[in-house]
């Protein structure tokens, strides 16, 4: 009989040995975010601040890509985006699409697993991206063309004059999301991500930035890290509702990074408890909740 | 206490179950589904009751089917999932499979019960699955936790319905295998007849004939089963699962009174607490 001891002994063993780490489903990092938000200039202003620039828009819908490095973030203005018919004044994070080897092989073994597929609402010549129900009422699609060919070529039209492939400002790079979960639910959402995607719970020693709280989940690519937050133990719920919360921002500098970020606007967080220190730092929030969290990290990792 | 003893629409039910002094309420999807003025009515009603939801019952046959059945079967799950989500209750209650063409292989069946758990998990929705004592493959608590270990799914785990057990004889010693914490739900009731030899008795009886604790020739074992899992660490809730033709021709108030008595036996006396009892909490201190 498995106990959730068990459950959690096993995981904290897989990421201790990580040379048998198995991807079953070829995850091979993050190709893009995609926010939700009434209001799309005005998280653009903040995405711009960041260092993201504007460099396509989609061919039917009130959506922008923002690019820089190799990030992508999708920020989509249209009503189908919105969980629910009330407009959220505070941008949500919306969906998130994983690289995998194969998008068909990887969403049907999804679904035989007990993923939920996400009906799409695709014009005619636009993409068919599969995807399945996230946390809450996220999406996660998976994305299989990002080598040879883009996706954004077929849905997307390039701003006339923008640079198709901005530079990265101090070497800022996905580092992972992170995702707030209720009462009691740190098992579920291991379990989860490790199911669909190999991902590995790493032990409670192995932090990274200035909130260390929860449980740090690592992509079988090395990669990507789900941070799982949950309500302090007999506090109140603060957090609302489960959902992905922010996003991790990489970078080899952090104190480099801020200061860089800084001359352009970015305002960074800072109280009693925490503070901007070389391992992280997080954004002041704006237009109701968005931030960012920079964390120390080199950078692509080799695979173990 | 459970709708399925009472007689009447939903909104009697509720009404009656609520005047009795309960306060949590295990529906049946049925209650939902047959509301004749529809589901948004009837959540509704659920809503204004005030009655917070153990849970909702029953996915059947599901486990250890293929192919076009086992598609069939997880569209119905995905349904009474949907509608876990849309009443809030935290968990659905699963029979095991008493279907003539379900696998008996154990493996089989942990996996289809993992990808339950999985269908279930996003929404925060834990699996409550109960041995039918006529199950095909699954008929005790010996077999149902083992499957469940085979799944392996935080949100997983088995739901203990006093009937099945002692109709089968169904040693409560096996139910020290479990912890804790891998028991969801605890649903009771009491017969009055001593044995259930045959398969036939038992159909016949569980779901026409059940009485509440107290009530019939199997009290101290019911006692016996409650001081057990509350020493095993058992802190969910407890549930009158007593299905009894009589009970659906008499006036619902007098049924809601009869579980009311049941609810202070188990207690005062099998739990030795004081009143004020909280009626329809968890029966704890």
């Amino acid at each position: 009989m498995m106990s959730r001891m068990t459950i959690l002994g096993s995981d904290v063993r897989e990421g201790l040995d990580a040379s048998i780490e198995a991807n079953p489903a070829g995850f091979d990092g993050i190709e893009f975010i995609e926010y939700s938000t009434p209001q799309p200039q005005a998280l653009g202003q903040v995405l711009e601040l960041l260092g993201f620039r504007p460099i396509a828009r989609h061919r039917s819908r009130e959506v922008l890509l923002y690019r820089q490095g190799g990030m992508n973030i999708v920020v989509n203005g249209h009503r189908y985006a919105r969980p629910i018919d009330e407009p959220l004044e505070t941008p949500q994070i919306a969906a998130v699409a994983f690289r995998v080897k194969d998008a068909a092989v990887a969403y049907h073994r999804a679904i035989d697993l007990g993923a939920w597929p996400v009906a799409s609402h695709v014009e005619l010549m636009e993409l068919k991206i599969p995807a399945i129900h996230g946390v809450g009422t996220t999406r996660i699609y998976l994305v299989d063309r990002y080598k040879e060919f883009s996706i954004y070529s077929v849905d997307f039209v390039p701003i006339p004059g923008a640079d198709p492939a901005p530079p990265a400002i101090a070497g800022l790079h996905w580092f992972g999301l992170v995702q707030y979960v209720a009462q009691g639910r740190l098992d579920d959402w291991t379990v989860f991500y490790r199911e669909l995607f190999g991902f590995t719970a790493l032990p409670d020693d192995e932090r990274f930035g200035i909130l260390p709280k929860g449980r740090i989940l690592r992509s079988p690519c090395a990669n990507v890290h789900l941070q799982l937050v949950g309500p302090e133990p007999g506090g109140a719920e603060l957090y609302g509702a489960e959902r992905l919360q922010r996003i991790g921002l990489g970078t080899p500098d952090v104190l480099a990074a801020v200061k860089t970020l800084q001359a352009r606007g970015v305002e960074f967080h800072v109280s009693e408890t925490l503070h901007i220190e070389e391992k992280g730092a997080l954004t002041r929030p704006w237009l109701g909740g968005v931030m960012f969290e920079l964390v120390r990290d080199p950078g692509a990792r080799e695979k173990k | 206490m459970d709708t399925i003893s009472l007689a009447g629409p939903l909104d009697s039910k509720l009404r009656v179950i609520r005047d009795a002094g309960f306060t949590q309420v295990m529906l049946s999807a049925q209650d939902l589904a047959g509301h004749p003025d529809g589901m948004e009515a009837a959540m509704r009603s659920l809503k204004a009751s005030g009655l917070r939801v153990t849970g909702l019952q029953a996915l059947r046959d599901f486990e250890g089917l293929e192919g076009a059945l086992h598609a069939y079967k997880v569209d119905v799950a995905k349904s009474l999932l949907d509608m876990c989500r849309a009443i809030g209750s935290p968990v659905l209650v699963v029979n095991s499979s008493a279907h003539a063409q379900a696998s008996t292989d154990r493996d089989v069946i942990g996996r289809d019960l993992r990808k339950l758990a999985m269908l279930a998990l996003p929404f925060g929705i834990k699996i409550a699955y109960v041995a039918l004592s006529w199950g095909r493959a699954i008929r005790d608590f010996e077999a149902a936790l083992d499957v469940v270990g085979r799944a392996e799914m935080p949100n997983l785990g088995i739901g203990v319905d006093s009937f099945h057990s002692f109709a089968t004889k169904s040693a409560l010693d096996d139910l020290d295998l479990a912890f804790g914490e891998s028991i969801l739900l605890v649903q009771l009731s009491d017969f009055m007849v001593a044995e259930l030899p045959s398969l036939k008795d038992r159909i016949a009886t569980a779901n026409h004939l059940r009485v509440f604790p107290g009530e019939g020739l199997h009290s101290e074992l019911v006692a016996e089963l409650v001081q057990r899992v509350t020493s095993m660490g058992y802190r969910g809730d407890y549930s009158f699962q007593v299905f009894n033709d009589d009970y659906h021709q008499i006036d619902p108030a007098t049924v809601a009174a009869r579980a009311r008595r049941s609810a202070v036996w188990l207690g005062e006396e099998v739990l030795l607490r004081t009143v004020p009892l909280r009626l329809g909490r968890p029966l704890r201190a």
